[in-house]
């Protein structure tokens, strides 16, 4: 079975660097952008399974990023987490409206983290909507 | 040249006094506007209208005298300067007043018209410069908040390079490691995670002081987080060979407060407690009521370290005061825990404050609100006197779809609750403090001043609103129900606060037996109390 594709979209080499080896290491491929207007380039070529997003990103911040993939059809479902320095306390609420499915601030913990990618992208989410009750 | 007209408001209800000033002021030699009225409540709807340039106050009014004139020309109008026009024998309450916010005095029958001239002009200068000090202090505070934010967050990145980077180590993600290695990189991973309860402090203790920390009031029970911070703490207490016990009242009623906060200042207690005292001492964690103040639970944290003195005890609350040395000197952190730990507790009406003796160890002990439902309802369920005439349990159910839940979950139930109070009256309906601490499934409870066939109104404009909660469809169920409360018939006499504690515990009850859609509230015996 293929891998599934992780985007992770961050400005410090560095973090990149160790967050693909530990998605690696966790059975996940990763593909990476540096900046807002690639990571919207970057999505559409390569079609991931799931994003990983900084905020504080130069040439379109996160939050611009947010905006235009929920305006895209075909990358609107693709679950996005946050990876962020920012304060949750003004910048969760916002990220959430934006269309993110969670919001982590860095450092996050590891199992945390990888937890909520695993259920993000287990077959079990993809499901259509459960009907209102009547 | 011109010089602007100074406007002057004069209260003072002698006739002749007041001739005298006003003479004296006309024969001054910048322009004057003078407004004369003789007593206060004149006065102050003369300040109300418009604003003088300066207040020459008489203290004796007819309706008002000494200090408590002056308070309330203070309390009206806190930015108009204002000289006090003293009689002889009244000059130590005059000085009183200057000590209280007054510009300046005049001991009258002996004024000059230079003299009050430079009077009134002293004072509409002091007043410019003092308020122009407190906005400098203002935009001063405001500017260390944002860059301690600013400071705070750039520390994240290098924080957070080192911790990704000692895990990955950790993890043999880089291949294995030599026991010894592990060792070492643990104990950088804990000086790390110091580094971060640092900034993570510091960024809380600069919101408390902007006032931009915010409490979320749920109805808990005590007990589980004073186990849950043992828990956590217990490891450390048992490097130290410290003994941590948890004592508790065995009826404790439930508190509203903030679970997470509360866990936060009994964390900060706790560890402060360990951190304080030597081996094979003890820490102890008590929550209890006391008799002269039934709607607060006191929680105590006592240590048998080394205690605290005098002048300390006045300054640990304050921000980065730091004990000379811990007993684990590598162990201590920003100083900000107790400051943060007194706000906290402030946000929750309530007390913290420390006994000690030096040598004798410690006491720290805070104070949390007791839940109380009848407290809450009192104000939606009372109208003119009299208990409303009827009242429906509304209850709001979401259940996520997915376990663990999909997203953030708290965002999810905190927006739904901000939903839910947007969909009721706020003056006749009660949306309940959430039950417990923050799980899955959560559930929502509304006591609403209607009948069963109007609460459809409401019951449908909350589905309405819900729906519009992003994508909440796609995170978890929602099921509401509606049940008519079936209270007992009001005893002759009976009091209203009684009627308001009778349907607090028929709410009570209805909550506790896990009401589903069919089930109705035994209604008490008539005389069963």
């Amino acid at each position: 079975m293929a891998r599934p594709k992780i985007l992770v979209v961050d400005d410090d080499p560095d973090l990149v660097r160790a967050l693909r080896l530990r998605l690696r290491a966790n059975n996940y491929e990763v593909t990476t952008a540096t900046d807002g207007y690639t990571a919207i380039a970057a999505a559409q070529k390569e079609r991931p399974a799931l994003i990983i997003l900084d905020l504080g990103l130069p040439v379109g911040d996160g939050f611009v990023v947010l905006d235009r993939l929920q305006t895209i059809d075909s990358l609107s479902s693709i679950p996005i987490i946050v990876l962020s320095a920012r304060d949750p306390q003004s910048n969760e609420e916002r990220a959430l409206k934006a269309g993110a499915a969670a919001f982590f601030q860095k450092p996050a913990d590891n199992d945390e983290l990888m937890n909520v990618i695993r259920v993000s992208l287990s077959p079990g989410q993809q499901q259509q909507m459960a009907p209102w009750p009547s | 040249m011109d010089q602007p007209t100074t406007q002057v408001l004069l209260i003072e209800d002698n006739p002749g006094d007041a001739d005298l000033v006003r003479l004296r002021l006309v024969e001054g030699k910048s322009p004057v506007n003078v407004n004369c009225v003789n007593r206060l409540a004149d006065g102050l709807a003369a300040l109300s209208k418009e604003l003088p340039s300066v207040v020459l106050l008489d203290l004796n009014l007819p309706d008002s005298h000494g200090a408590e004139t002056f308070r309330r020309v203070l309390e009206h109008s806190p930015n108009v300067p204002v000289v006090v026009l003293s009689g002889q024998d009244d000059e130590a309450l005059a000085a009183k007043a200057i000590h209280q916010g007054a510009q300046d005095y005049l001991i009258k029958g002996n004024i000059s018209s230079k003299h009050l001239e430079r009077a009134i002009r002293y004072a509409v200068e002091r007043q410019a410069l003092l308020r122009a000090l407190e906005v400098t202090q203002k935009q001063q505070l405001e500017f260390k908040n944002q860059f301690l934010s600013h400071v705070s967050h750039e520390l994240r990145t290098p924080l957070t390079c080192i911790h990704q980077y000692v895990t990955l180590l950790l993890d043999g993600l880089a291949g294995p490691l030599v026991p010894d290695q592990g060792d070492h990189l643990k104990t950088v991973l804990k000086s790390v995670n110091q580094l971060h309860a640092m900034i993570r402090d510091l960024l809380e203790a600069t919101r408390a002081e902007s006032g931009k920390l915010r409490v979320e009031p749920r109805c808990i029970a005590l007990g589980e987080l004073m186990q849950q911070t043992v828990a956590m703490l217990r490891p450390t207490a048992n490097e130290k060979q410290i003994g941590l016990e948890i004592g508790l009242d065995q009826r404790l009623p439930l508190v509203h407060a903030d679970p997470d906060r509360v866990l936060e200042v009994l964390i900060n207690l706790v560890d402060n407690a360990i951190k304080f005292t030597p081996p094979e001492g003890a820490v102890m964690l008590q929550a209890s009521m006391v008799e002269a103040d039934p709607d607060s639970v006191y929680v105590a944290v006592s240590d048998t370290g080394r205690g605290i003195s005098p002048e300390a005890k006045t300054l640990i609350f304050e921000r980065l005061y730091q004990d000379g040395d811990s007993i684990d000197n590598n162990r201590s952190g920003l100083g900000l825990g107790l400051f943060i730990c007194k706000e906290i507790v402030k946000l929750h009406q309530g007390r913290i404050w420390v006994s000690s003796e030096p040598g004798q160890g410690s006491i720290f002990t805070f104070t949390l609100p007791v839940y109380s439902l009848a407290k809450l309802l009192a104000p939606v369920v009372i109208y003119q006197n009299q208990l409303r005439p009827s009242f429906v349990l509304v209850r709001v159910e979401l259940t996520p779809l997915t376990s663990p839940p999909r997203g953030n979950w708290k965002e999810t139930w905190r927006q739904c609750l901000e939903t839910l109070r947007h969909c009721v009256y706020l003056d006749k309906d009660l949306v309940l403090p959430p039950m417990g601490a923050a799980g899955t499934a959560e559930t929502f409870y509304v006591v609403a001043s209607t009948d069963l066939q109007q609460s459809g109104v409401m019951t449908a404009r909350i589905r309405e609103q819900l729906e519009r909660v992003m994508d909440l469809q796609s995170k978890c169920t929602v099921t509401i129900s509606a049940v008519p409360i079936e209270l007992p018939a009001a005893q002759a006499g009976e009091s209203l606060e009684r009627q308001v504690q009778t349907l607090a515990e028929c709410v009570s009850e209805m909550i506790l037996k896990n009401m589903d859609r069919k089930q109705f509230c035994v209604p008490k015996a008539p005389g069963s109390n």
